[in-house]
């Protein structure tokens, strides 16, 4: 019997967040009437399920199969471990053919199998630019995980982001009152530095722009919240921080459809509730590809608008006041920025206005390689295997020869990525979010 | 047996193919879009996503990113497979004398109908074997591969050879067969004409259309579903409203308690 490389969440853990565990010996059945049901749901799944002529192009464009070698990790054998039973009890092919139509049975290994693989894939969507029926690996796995956790079987990491976010809004567990602390020492450090009053407000009501950080912007990446507050003070907008939804990521969409929703409504609930006409959502990628992609399909229609900081910070770009910063920099694209979520040209835009030297990585824009912390892996017990999933990323970025920036931003790419270029050797490299360079190139008075 | 072979079973293998086809195809659609999947950079305007589905399906433009060689042999087996269809279809309802509808004599229609025909049947069947190594060449690949894959690629060879066999070795009696097909799709079907190698590879090609649409080579049809739900328009905020595409956007005038922005 093999062992998933993550921790999984109790019995008692679960189903303190409303996912009770199914008994081991109903799971195969659960899991197989599951899938009948989601396949009723959602035409991708049955259609990339069905499409598939296992010719293997794949292979070479995962960065998860290149850095592991792990065969479960190359897309098309990944999305088998799933097309198999899916054969085996949903199409006449499998029904008739059996195992000569690559038809196999539910057992006990298989939910191991889908626990260690499916989460060993980035949702990053690269096989289907590749594919030639554009066959969308990630859509397999978002089915998996959502089938995985409904059966109560999940990583404690997800178990315990999912605990965060319903008791305080935001995954990292921060209370109201730590939150208006650290946004007070923000304050505290931009009138230091320079000597003007920026306000971080929080809860404001009557606020025309509801601004949706990524929580990690008030705890480890301060400097991606300045950089948004700064030109949100430039620009005079009358905007603010909701403690309900203190976080641009959405890990339902990592683990489980029915979280995903309930986490978005959090966005237009506070958007409602504010009257906000416009809302923006700062550095995450999943979180992006979760609001402008999700919202509708989730949560009905929606009477704001919904933007990127990075799309409103390019508008604004040319009209700014800005000392470009004398650095040499590169630009990652996050998975959800570009495949997913049509965010390609405008970070391109606010970098080469604010840096001397931008030089592109290869390949970049939609042909991208992923952090490979991407989907939320970022559980310390599978550091080994995230650093693997990593790899083509430190390649790709050794290949730029000396750089004094590494532009990452969404807030997965920047908990992965400076341990992933430690582990492969890359020394002296400063990285951060896009925002962050933003606030240090605006010029205030 | 020939009784069926020839005037029972092809309406079989036709039935069931497009039926099936027709099945499956509504299967996918019965099921909803809760989320659009868009893959970006996409197209704009409903020219540029039948454009771009287009450009797919005649170029096969996404297998031929970062192309390992897979692309063209791929590329040529489908090209040279509709390319066969085609001549099947005009070189045997004119006798192979198509060609004289664009001022060619008879002799020179049925020379070119010839030169294409063989150029297509060993393209194609070039491009099988060379798949078929590949399936068991590459090791990712022969691991993935179950009997059924190499099952379709030996009856397409079974199929390209009698049909080859056809036009070189023995050469069959073109007028007859068309006899015997004009008859099936009139639906009065006379007796298959007694060539052996003709009824074999008859024989197959229904086989092959009994087949197809419950396995994997329904991804003819799975390509165009998935595909447009590819290069489906993202959903735009505020619901319902158009703003542009592609470039930056623009908010909804925002004053309230702010400077005009």
């Amino acid at each position: 019997m093999m062992k998933p490389p993550m921790h999984v969440a109790k019995a008692k853990e679960v189903e303190a967040i409303g996912f009770p565990l199914t008994a081991e010996s109903e799971q195969p059945f659960q899991a197989i009437s599951k899938l009948g049901h989601l396949k009723e749901e959602m035409r991708s799944l049955m259609v990339m399920l069905e499409t598939c002529t296992k010719c293997g192009k794949c292979a070479e464009q995962c960065h998860s199969y290149l850095g592991t070698q792990d065969y479960y990790n190359f897309p098309a054998a990944r999305a088998e471990l799933m097309r198999r039973v899916y054969k085996r009890y949903f199409t006449l092919q499998g029904k008739l053919f059996g195992r000569f139509a690559g038809a196999e049975d539910f057992d006990g290994e298989t939910l191991t199998k889908w626990l260690t693989y499916f989460y060993q894939c980035n949702e990053c969507r690269r096989c289907a630019l590749f594919c030639p029926f554009g066959i969308d690996t990630a859509e397999v796995t978002i089915a998996a995980r959502h089938i995985l956790s409904e059966l109560g079987i999940m990583p404690r990491f997800m178990q315990g982001v999912a605990a965060n976010m319903a008791k305080t809004g935001n995954n990292m567990g921060l209370p109201k009152l730590a939150v208006i602390d650290n946004a007070e020492f923000m304050e505290d450090e931009m009138r230091e530095e320079l000597g003007i009053d920026i306000k971080i407000p929080i809860d404001k009501p009557d606020s025309d722009v509801l601004y949706i950080p990524s929580s990690a912007d008030f705890f480890t990446n301060v400097d991606t919240m300045i950089g948004a507050a700064k030109l949100f003070y430039h620009l005079g907008l009358n905007w603010t921080i909701s403690t309900t939804v203190l976080e641009a990521a959405n890990f339902g969409l990592l683990f489980n459809l029915d979280v995903m929703k309930e986490h978005n409504r959090r966005l237009t609930d506070a958007a409602h509730t504010l009257g906000a006409k416009l809302v923006i959502q700062g550095e995450c990628g999943h979180g992006w590809r979760a609001a402008k992609m999700y919202t509708q399909g989730a949560n009905g229609p929606v009477p704001f608008q919904i933007r990127h900081i990075l799309d409103f910070a390019a508008e604004h770009i040319d009209h700014l006041p800005l000392q470009k910063l004398p650095i040499r920099a590169t630009l990652h694209d996050p998975c959800n920025y570009g495949r997913a979520g049509d965010l390609i040209e405008q970070p391109r835009k606010v970098l080469r206005a604010i840096v001397d030297e931008f030089v592109e990585m290869t390949p970049n824009r939609e042909e991208n390689f992923c952090c490979g912390g991407g989907s939320g892996l970022l559980m310390e017990e599978m550091k080994e295997i995230r650093m693997q999933l990593g790899k083509k990323k430190a390649d790709q970025v050794m290949a730029l020869g000396s750089l004094d920036y590494l532009v990452i931003p969404c807030s997965i790419c920047k908990a992965q990525l400076p341990a992933v270029m430690d582990y492969y050797g890359v020394k002296d490299l400063k990285m951060g979010g896009l925002m962050d360079l933003v606030g240090k190139a605006l010029v205030l008075k | 047996m020939l009784f069926f072979i020839g005037q029972v079973f092809p309406y079989i293998a036709v039935a069931v193919f497009l039926l099936g086809l027709v099945w499956r195809v509504r299967s996918w659609l019965k099921v909803p879009v809760p989320f659009q999947i868009t893959l970006f950079p996409a197209p704009h305007s409903l020219t540029g996503r039948v454009t771009a589905v287009g450009k797919e399906m005649l170029l096969f433009s996404s297998l031929r990113r970062g192309d390992d060689g897979l692309w063209f042999w791929a590329w040529l087996m489908h090209i040279t497979l509709a390319m066969i269809i085609a001549g099947h279809i005009v070189g045997i309802y004119y006798l192979t004398h198509q060609f004289t509808l664009i001022g060619l004599t008879e002799a020179a229609s049925s020379q070119v109908s010839a030169f294409l025909g063989a150029v297509a049947g060993v393209g194609f069947f070039m491009a099988l074997i060379v798949l078929l190594y590949r399936r068991m060449a590459i090791p990712e690949v022969k691991r993935l591969s179950d009997p059924a894959d190499y099952f379709e690629l030996c009856l397409l060879l079974t199929i390209v050879i009698t049909g080859m066999h056809m036009r070189t070795v023995s050469e069959v009696n073109l007028p007859v067969i068309r006899e015997y097909l004009g008859s099936l799709m009139m639906l009065r079907p006379v007796p298959i004409p007694q060539e052996w190698i003709f009824v074999s590879h008859f024989f197959l090609v229904n086989v092959l259309m009994l087949y197809f649409p419950f396995s994997k080579l329904i991804h003819m049809a799975g390509f165009i579903v998935n595909r447009a739900m590819l290069v489906e328009a993202a959903p735009s905020y505020p619901t319902g409203e158009e703003h542009s595409h592609g470039g930056i956007s623009r908010d909804a005038r925002v004053s309230k308690g702010g400077a005009q922005l």
